[in-house]
């Protein structure tokens, strides 16, 4: 059985041979691309569960090829890069991309970034707690991972959504840094205070009314992220749609 | 003030003939004013046969338009002639200058004095008149001048531009301009210019002014703020003083701006080339690690599984490779590292930082590298924040542990020490190994300088270098500490946020 189907977009032939023959052995099934237009294209004809995808590659390059596959897809992704820099990993996953591996990597930890990019969270969130946001206009569906504010529809990928069923399963509780990137990346994360800021900034962006002012993902300085849930009271049928 | 007849200026001939051509104008003029006068007398005498009253407005009115179209000297004489034809031709006894009677006296000197006085008046008024032309147009000049000036050829050297511009709106013969910061003299001139390079430069430096009668030379100083920044040499310079101070402040401001457009200029093209540098660099790192991501890939899966049942030397030789490979992959990240910010020719990103966030930070940063070896930081809570460039800060603190676990026997203690002294936060790095001789520790810090206890060539000798040409853009210290046998401690200094002026 296949461990999952896997696309690398590199212009390199030999990272691409390397790759091909390294995830092939452990039960991945690979197609590459040479370029961001192959890469979309291929993406376009067949499903893939996670792209493999070089930063720095000619034509489209790599954070424009993120930024393309984001626009449509939710298939994870992990980029490779050269430069080792806060600005660049920021600017890939800004981009879009679940994860980042800095060339030239090891092969044991390509394969346990791939395997953390490609768990998933087995607890759903209760529903109870859903309706209360329904009633603040925020429309969580999780079985399609659609959200919907204000008539704005968007739809989470799958970091995303496990990085917000984690917080929506523990509300009004501050969750630490560690304690999030563990249970939502992997037990070899807790340090990427990075991850987290890129990640909260893209779920605000599609679950706030107003992200500039976020009233449910909430940060917690120094500590971690909280999610409020609103309290029935009062104001809360005047602020339902 | 230099008044000086300049030997070598055959100007006095054009002074000369000058003051011939207006002599023979104004006689053209008196002329014509006594053939006015004349005329009146013919027609009025010979004629109309008309009365001395009337005849005598005739001559006023006459003598009122010689003055407003002529000036003082002809209506003068007109007012006199008038007077003498009043006299002769129509006050009894006709056709003699004497033995009128008083009254007809007081009446032709009361004609000659109004005529005198109306004359005056109007040769005033025209004169004032012709005063607030010339102002009129002195101001429309400045005004065209400062347009051009702001509306300079950028590729064009700008000085050269501003005498072009005044002597163009000013219709001077010549202008010269000395630009005192590049001590260069510009020229524009329609006639040959006298020598003036060294009164020119004089004027600049004394700030005093040179004026030449004879040949219609006149140098001013240009200042600005009170402080002399060139000179204007300008020659047949009829403008009034309050215009010609505005044209030096004209060309003070033109200057100056030349001047830092200048330096923005510069600062345009050190960013252009720090940013080629940059791309540069990056395309040789994108072009080494490519293959060296391969290889990489391909030992580290060799080897990290035991199923793919390699025999036990080929698993050493695999080894080699992979340590072949991550040394190669350092030097370059190493060799890169120093050509970015080689020279302290690139930009600063300071930001306000706690100490502990860079250290640890920068331990996990190292993490894959420590070997499980267990290092020890002590900071305290305290610690004010500092303001640096965050990550260079890291990168320092990574080379110097980098070299601590190094150089030191594997299992030794290695630790990190943070402390505030002075308006400094110091860091640090202790480890246990041999140390460093007196004679090295001056060396160990240039390029390329590999430690004698080195004989694997586990560094790459530019950790060291690349901390301390961080260390000098911030304008800080980086020092070691060691005696042989006992030990190194590496130490560098940070400037604490909020001391000079800054967040």
């Amino acid at each position: 059985m296949s461990a999952g189907r896997v696309l690398v977009i590199d212009d390199d032939p030999q990272i691409r041979r390397a790759m091909r023959a390294s995830l092939t052995a452990r039960d991945y099934q690979v197609s590459d691309a040479r370029t961001g237009e192959e890469g979309l294209e291929k993406l376009r004809s067949a499903g893939y569960d996670l792209v493999l995808l070089d930063m720095n590659m000619p034509g489209m390059g790599g954070i424009e090829t993120c930024r393309l596959i984001r626009s449509s897809s939710d298939v994870a992704i992990i980029m490779l890069t050269v430069s080792n820099s806060e600005k660049d990993k920021v600017e890939a996953l800004d981009a879009g991309a679940d994860d980042y591996v800095t060339k030239p990597f090891s092969m044991p930890e390509l394969l346990a970034r791939i395997r953390a990019t490609l768990r998933r969270l087995p607890q759903p969130p209760d529903n109870t707690d859903l309706k209360q946001l329904a009633s603040q206009g925020v429309i969580i569906d999780l079985s399609s991972r659609q959200i919907t504010v204000r008539g704005r529809v968007s739809h989470l990928t799958a970091k995303e959504f496990d990085l917000l069923s984690y917080l929506l399963a523990r509300p009004n509780k501050t969750i630490t840094h560690r304690e999030l990137l563990q249970a939502v990346w992997g037990p070899d994360y807790g340090d990427e205070l990075e991850y987290l800021r890129v990640f909260v900034n893209r779920l605000r962006k599609k679950i706030e009314p107003d992200p500039s002012k976020p009233q449910f993902l909430l940060t917690e300085a120094w500590a971690g992220y909280r999610f409020d849930f609103p309290r029935p009271g009062p104001n809360q049928k005047a602020s339902g749609p | 003030m230099a008044e000086t007849a300049h030997p070598a200026w055959p100007e006095t001939h054009f002074v000369f003939r000058d003051f011939f051509r207006q002599a023979l104008h104004v006689a053209g003029r008196v002329l014509a004013s006594l053939s006015l006068i004349a005329l009146i007398t013919l027609v009025s005498y010979g004629l109309l046969h008309v009365n001395a009253a009337t005849t005598g407005f005739f001559y006023f009115v006459a003598i009122l338009t010689i003055a407003t179209a002529g000036g003082l000297v002809e209506s003068t004489i007109a007012s006199i002639a008038a007077m003498l034809c009043l006299n002769y031709f129509f006050l009894p006894p006709i056709a003699t200058l004497s033995g009128a009677e008083p009254q007809n006296w007081v009446a032709l000197f009361a004609f000659l004095a109004t005529s005198l006085i109306a004359s005056q008046l109007s040769a005033r008024a025209k004169r004032r008149t012709k005063e607030a032309i010339d102002r009129q147009h002195e101001i429309e000049r400045l005004y065209s001048l400062s347009r051009a000036l702001l509306l300079t050829d950028a590729t064009r050297p700008m000085p050269q531009q501003v005498v072009q511009q005044i002597a163009q709106a000013f219709e001077f013969p010549a202008v010269a301009l000395y630009d005192r910061h590049r001590d260069e003299i510009h020229r524009a001139s329609k006639e040959d210019m006298p020598e003036m390079e060294q009164q020119l430069r004089e004027a600049a430096l004394r700030s005093t002014v040179f004026v030449d009668h004879g040949s219609g030379l006149t140098i001013q100083p240009v200042r600005l703020g009170g402080r002399p920044i060139g000179s204007l040499g300008i020659l047949g310079s009829s403008i009034s003083e309050a215009a010609l101070q505005s044209l030096l402040n004209l060309v003070a401001i033109g200057l100056e701006r030349a001047l830092s457009q200048e330096a923005v200029n510069r600062a345009e093209v050190a960013r252009q080339s720090e940013e080629l540098k940059s791309t540069l660099l990056d395309a040789i790192a994108h072009e080494f690690k490519t293959p060296l991501t391969s290889i990489k890939a391909v030992t580290t899966d060799l080897l990290s599984d035991p199923g793919h049942g390699l025999l036990q030397h080929q698993r050493e030789l695999v080894t080699i490779a992979d340590e072949g490979t991550d040394r190669l992959s350092k030097l370059v990240t190493d060799a890169i590292q120093l050509a970015r910010i080689e020279g302290g020719k690139f930009r600063l990103h300071r930001q306000v930082h706690f100490p502990s966030s860079l250290l640890s930070a920068a331990l996990r940063q190292m993490k894959p590298f420590m070997d499980g070896r267990e290092i020890k930081v002590s900071a305290a809570d305290d610690l004010p924040l500092v303001w640096v460039d965050g990550e260079l800060i890291q990168m320092v603190i990574t080379h110097l542990l980098d070299n601590a676990l190094k150089y030191s026997p594997s299992g030794s203690p290695i630790s990190i020490d943070a402390r505030s002294n002075q308006g400094r936060v110091t860091i640090c790095v202790t480890d246990q190994g041999p140390g460093i001789a007196e004679e090295e520790q001056s060396r160990i810090f240039h390029k390329f300088h590999r430690g004698k206890t080195d004989p694997i060539l586990k560094g790459t000798g530019m950790g060291l270098a690349i901390a301390r040409e961080i260390m000098d853009a911030h304008g800080e210290q980086i020092w070691v500490v060691s005696d042989p046998g006992k030990g190194a401690e590496f130490c560098f200094s940070l400037p604490v946020a909020g001391r000079s002026g800054h967040e």
